[in-house]
């Protein structure tokens, strides 16, 4: 594409303009997309790098380092009774002295279970009963393959979390010695424990939250990403009935498949995919700029010069926001309903004689929610404008109306420019906020209309189903497919990361966050 | 001035006041017709609540007999044991999770340190993950801990603190706005960090604390489809969502749609009033969450 | 009782960016430093590694002979005073200058003592129940200035601490600073970027640039000798004229010639001229505006020049002129020294004739430094600059190094 200078540009016309800058956008989406990648690729590079540095170090301080550190390769905290750091060396031991005997004990037994997930599952076996005398059939367990994966995927958590930790140990010993050289003194056990709550106040403020997060989300979602390569499902629940095994890439082909023969129902498991993609695509367009501009202009309704009772319409509509959602959307989803409120109002008084479809035909589902939902975001989105609204500066407004722009001028040339600019990363965290939106579609519409080309016995797919709603159906099915859930969930994961990273690459506002200020 | 340019001048004043006074009317018509809108459904739970007559969905809503059996019938179920179960629960979310949230976002906002970009990095792409494909880990490994069904209380709170340092944006941008250089003065007036955070920021922090505890404690109330999967089984360790749930389900709409009405009056009764008192607060932490991004 | 030394002190932010190269200073116990430059010259950044507020990333710092780096700001024993104040904004002004007290434990009789007697010294006392947010600009830098005093402490650091007020308080509590320091006795360290601010509160000046010290020296040193042409330009308002000419020697005798106008180097200037060594060379010659006549008539040794703008200053007035070649020229005429016609006859486009004496001129060589400084000055910039240079090729190449060992071992081709 050819490259206009600001002076060339200047003298297109407007359309030429329009045109250009349409171009240039298009054009910037894949160099965008090829800087995500190469970022992620030196990332990835870097970290190798790393690695490969503090290989090296440990090797040639092995081979030069002083005796204390030597040993501390093989006894951990060595290094530190060495230099009179005697709390950090009974902490390193006690933490080599725990792993040591964790591996020993069971992380053995884990890790080595881990390629197979488990040989033996339940079997009958008769089973002698001293009271009774007689011998009696009973279902013996023996492998678990989820507590195999679980454990073993927390195992190597804690064998990365020990070489980290050996690493250290052995930096520390040579630092210390190189402090020790200097003339310096080392830091006490004392001031270890005082700098806890002064240059280290970070890592006791983050200790638990990080924990929090490494054992609640982390875990679970490598392990969740793992059951994707396995058969995990209702009937290989890995304990009661049959044990589950890794399957590879299988999980994958089913969903990317096109074949029908492998699908929900009648069609294959990719076009489902296609489909709820595209609704949730759809859905979240709407749900999010429809809120966004009506929410607009509801708070500049609100803030508009002579309006009075600002504060109570506004609190009219911020009350929505505390009546929890489960009774606000469920409350409205009744009412929509075949004999709900509004059809049996409408009917009684004699406007319509059958009811009207709000949640059975799929194209009046899918008007419905996106309209409920306006109803449940706006009062966020206005909170939210009016807020943008009062620190747009006045003297911008006021040089415009000296320039002579009039009431639509001003808003389309400082006011959406100005909101634009500030709400674009809140704009794309609102957009893959409704991909996930799964309360206001499982309460309002669970789905529904029923997709029959989609559903089997398995689990049923909507109309309006998200692929979240989806996947959690598939989840909840009736036969538990867990490994399909995960295909999916890392699926949702690729979509919403590929949106924002192409997202965060092109909005302004992060690029050059000073313009506007 | 001439007479007529003041002639002109009055003329174009009056058609501006009278432009803006039709815009106004307009816009007046328009809020009207919103509020109604917005409020509607709350006032038809409201009376259908004391409805008498019939506990199915009717075409009409101000009751034709009023009373309090909804009401007293809540007391039939285990209404209130799933209420107190979600009090209980609400309470001590709002109370850890702020000191979770707090020390996470306070720690982004003012320690530089190696892995701070990492981490936050990191939580970005933790939080691209749909939540619901964990379900079923967390779900066998609080069962395994003892913490579901009757005892999903504390697994919930324990599922709700734990993760809840992830959600540190909005805090860490009120944070963000309070001058470095008074951390720095106190640095040097002898305050430790631990007291720089105690003495110099939290008591300046009101605002952002109170958003916190609020969002927290709103936040139990609403959840349901965790809260459904590990009390499956038992009406003991419901919160009130899970178990108004099933009154609307195909069978006992019929039967339960006016007692859920009053529940949900009831439910809404305590975050309602507390929003009302707090709000100025809430609104000041979403608007600065949105700016800050 | 606080002398400070910074030795080889360097600042590198984690961007690789540069803040500090290599800085030694020496203050004396007692002393008044000031840093003084244009903004992003790294002097905040050597105040904030003084204070601890920001990590040093070589040399050391030591306070009264101890190595200071690895301290906490609060183990330093030192006072701070910020540009924004930094006022505790939910605290009374008692509680604010009571903080450090408190944090002490002193006991409350104490601190009630030592916070009114600092209030009474800085006329707050009336303020004293007041929230920060309710005081004016300058109120809130007494607080401030309060609270940095009642520590007592050994060293007292202000960082640009009259920059967010208006130009007539600024003088006013300038003033005061100095009423200030002759109270406290103590070891002052300022940071502005205002060279008036500096011109009249430090014992000594250090100017510094893009992380360099340009000059050290006392006032009159850097007013009257500046070492390079930075110095000169920084120094003294408005800013002093330079004009790009030729140094000519003969035998002991140097000429300069601006715009054709011959004019000889006589007394001392020449004498430290001869005793550099200088030879004929191309110079940038360096007027103050203050020390260029006014003469009412052409004359051989006047610089002809038209008239562009006239500002009336009160008691003098700032003529901008341009000579024939386009160079523009400032004098600095004092307004009693012309009679009223004279004055009303200074309108723009009028031909005026400029002069100056020898004994004014400052003379500096190609690369900006001053000809008349000290030729050991002059050498040992030349070296470190050097110096300065080779270690960055040093670093980069270093890195290299270490990075090609590890690839090799990686790959195995290490012997």
């Amino acid at each position: 594409m050819k490259r206009y200078s600001d002076l060339e540009y200047l003298r297109l016309s407007k359309l030429q303009k329009f045109l250009y800058r349409l171009g240039s956008f298009l054009c910037s989406i894949p160099v965008a997309v090829w800087h995500g990648i190469k970022k992620l690729g030196l990332a990835i590079w870097g970290f190798i790098k790393g690695i490969g540095l503090s290989v090296a170090e440990v090797v040639t301080t092995f081979k030069y380092g002083s005796k204390p550190t030597r040993l501390s390769y093989f006894i951990m905290g060595a290094g530190c009774f060495a230099h009179g750091q005697i709390l950090r060396g009974i902490l390193f031991l006690l933490f080599e002295a725990v792993f040591v005997f964790y591996m020993i004990t069971t992380g053995s037994y884990w890790l080595s279970m881990l390629p197979s997930l488990g040989i033996l599952g339940p079997t009958e076996e008769k089973k002698l009963i001293p009271e009774l005398g007689m011998s009696v059939k009973t279902t013996v367990y023996h492998d678990n393959s989820f507590k195999i994966m679980l454990y073993g995927v927390l195992t190597i958590f804690f064998i990365i979390a020990f070489i980290y930790t050996w690493w250290v140990n052995i930096r520390q010993s040579k630092t210390a010695e190189k402090i020790l050289a200097s003339g310096k003194k080392l830091k006490s056990g004392k001031d270890d424990l005082r700098s806890l709550v002064d240059d280290s106040f970070h890592k006791t403020l983050l200790a638990l939250p990080m924990t929090g997060i490494i054992v609640f989300t982390v875990m679970p979602i490598v392990f969740m990403m793992l059951v994707a390569f396995t058969n995990y499902d209702g009937s290989h629940n890995g304990y009661s009935n049959n044990l589950f095994h890794w399957v590879g890439l299988d999980n994958f082909n089913t969903m990317l498949s096109w074949t029908s023969n492998t699908g929900a129902g009648t069609q294959s498991y990719a076009a489902t995919f296609g489909e709820v993609l595209t609704w949730t695509l759809i859905w979240a367009f709407f749900a999010t700029f429809t809120n966004y501009f009506l929410g607009m202009m509801v708070a500049m309704a609100i803030n508009k010069k002579g309006i009075r009772f600002k504060k109570g319409w506004r609190t009219i509509l911020v009350m929505t926001i505390a009546i929890p959602q489960f009774i606000s959307l469920l409350y409205v989803s009744k009412m929509f309903a075949k004999n709900g409120l509004i059809n049996n109002f409408l009917i009684d008084m004699k406007w319509i004689e059958t009811a009207l479809p709000f949640f059975e035909k799929a194209s009046w589902a899918r008007v419905t929610v996106i309209l409920i939902n306006i109803w449940i975001g706006i009062p966020y989105l206005m909170l939210t404008a009016t807020g943008i609204l009062m620190n747009i500066p006045q003297d911008l407004y006021e040089s415009a109306k000296i320039d002579g722009a009039s009431g639509w001028q001003q808003y389309s040339k400082i006011t959406l420019p100005y909101m634009l600019f500030v709400t674009g990363p809140y704009l794309l965290t609102q957009f893959t906020g409704n991909m996930n939106n799964f309360n206001v579609i499982f309460l309002l519409t669970g789905g529904a209309p029923n997709n029959p080309a989609a559903s089997n016995s398995a689990g049923t797919v909507g109309y309006t189903d998200l692929l979240i709603t989806w996947l959690f159906k598939i989840t909840t099915g009736a036969e538990s497919q867990y490994y399909l859930a995960s295909v999916v969930g890392i699926m949702v994961f690729v979509v919403v990361a590929l949106i924002t990273l192409v997202a965060y690459s092109l909005l302004p506002s992060i690029k050059n966050e000073e313009d506007f200020q | 001035m001439s007479d007529v340019k003041v002639q002109k001048a009055m003329k174009q004043h009056m058609g501006l006041t009278a432009s803006r006074r039709i815009s106004n009317t307009a816009i007046y018509i328009v809020l009207t017709i919103m509020s109604v809108i917005w409020l509607i459904p709350f006032v038809c739970i409201v009376l259908q609540s004391f409805r008498v007559e019939s506990t199915w969905q009717v075409g009409y809503v101000i009751p034709r007999q009023w009373g309090w059996d909804n009401y007293v019938n809540l007391a039939k179920t285990d209404f209130w044991r799933w209420y107190t179960n979600t009090f209980i629960l609400a309470i001590l979310t709002a109370a850890l999770q702020t000191i979770i949230v707090l020390c996470m976002s306070y720690t982004l906002s003012r320690f530089r340190f190696k892995m701070r970009k990492p981490l936050m990095k990191l939580m970005l792409v933790l939080g691209l993950f749909p939540g619901m494909m964990t379900m079923i880990i967390l779900y066998r490994v609080l069962a395994d801990l003892g913490l579901t069904q009757k005892n999903s209380i504390p697994g919930l709170l324990l599922v709700y603190v734990a993760s809840s340092g992830m959600g540190y944006y909005v805090s860490k941008g009120f944070f963000d706005t309070i001058s470095k250089s008074l951390d720095e003065a106190a640095r040097v007036d002898g305050a430790n960090r631990f007291k720089v955070l105690v003495k110099i920021i939290l008591p300046m922090s009101k605002p952002i604390v109170i958003y916190t505890v609020l969002t927290a404690f709103m936040g139990p109330w609403g959840d349901f489809v965790f809260a459904r999967y590990i009390s499956m089984g038992t009406s003991a360790g419901k919160n009130v969502a899970v178990g108004m749930y099933d009154w609307l389900s195909q069978d006992q709409i019929g039967k339960n749609y006016t007692m859920f009405c009053a529940g949900g009056v009831l439910v809404a009764l305590p975050v309602t009033l507390l929003f009302l008192f707090l709000q100025r607060y809430y609104v000041e932490g979403v608007t600065n969450g949105a700016v800050k991004g | 009782m606080a002398a400070i030394s910074l030795k080889g002190v360097k600042k590198i932010y984690d961007n690789k960016v540069v803040a500090v190269h290599d800085f030694d200073l020496d203050i004396k116990d007692k002393e008044f430093v000031v840093f003084v430059g244009p903004s992003g010259c790294g002097k905040s950044t050597t105040l904030r590694m003084i204070a601890g507020l920001e990590d040093i990333s070589e040399g050391t710092i030591s306070i009264d002979g101890v190595v200071v780096n690895d301290l906490q700001p609060k183990d330093r024993d030192i006072a701070m005073v910020f540009q924004n104040y930094a006022l505790y904004p939910h605290m009374t002004v008692y509680d604010n200058i009571a903080f450090s007290l408190r944090l002490k434990k002193v006991p409350e009789d104490e601190v009630y003592e030592k916070v009114t007697n600092a209030a009474e010294i800085l006329g707050i006392t009336q303020y004293l129940m007041r929230k920060p947010r309710a005081l004016s600009g300058g109120q809130r830098q007494r607080v401030a200035i309060g609270r940095a005093m009642v520590r007592n402490s050994k060293v007292f650091l202000m960082d640009e601490p009259l920059s967010n007020l208006d130009a007539k308080l600024r003088n006013q509590m300038r003033a005061e600073i100095i009423l200030l320091r002759q109270k406290l006795d103590t070891t002052f360290v300022y940071v502005t970027h205002d060279q008036t601010e500096a011109m009249t509160l430090g014992d000594r000046i250090v100017i510094m640039q893009d992380g360099y010290i340009e000059q050290v020296g006392t006032p009159t040193e850097v007013f009257d000798m500046p070492a390079n042409k930075f110095v000169a330009e920084f120094i003294g308002a408005p800013k002093m004229n330079m004009i790009d000419t030729r140094l000519t020697r003969m035998g002991d005798s140097y000429m300069v010639s601006p715009f054709g106008v011959n004019l000889f180097v006589e007394g001392e200037k020449k004498n430290l001229l001869l005793k550099n060594d200088v030879q004929t060379q191309k110079i940038t010659l360096g007027v103050r505006p203050e020390h260029m006549t006014l003469l009412p008539a052409p004359a051989p040794d006047a610089i002809p020049c038209t008239l562009q703008v006239n500002e009336m200053m009160g008691s003098e007035l700032h003529l901008h002129a341009v000579t024939e070649d386009g160079s523009r020229l400032i004098a600095r005429v004092p307004t009693l020294s012309l009679t009223l016609a004279q004055r009303e006859s200074l309108k723009a486009g009028k031909t005026l004739y400029l002069t100056f004496d020898s004994r004014v001129m400052h003379f500096f060589g190609e690369d900006g430094v001053s000809l008349l400084s000290d030729a050991d000055y002059r050498r040992q910039l030349e070296i470190k600059k050097e110096n300065q240079k080779q270690e960055i090729i040093d670093a980069l190449a270093s890195s290299d190094k270490s990075y090609n060992e590890i690839m090799s071992f990686l790959l195995g081709t290490k012997k």
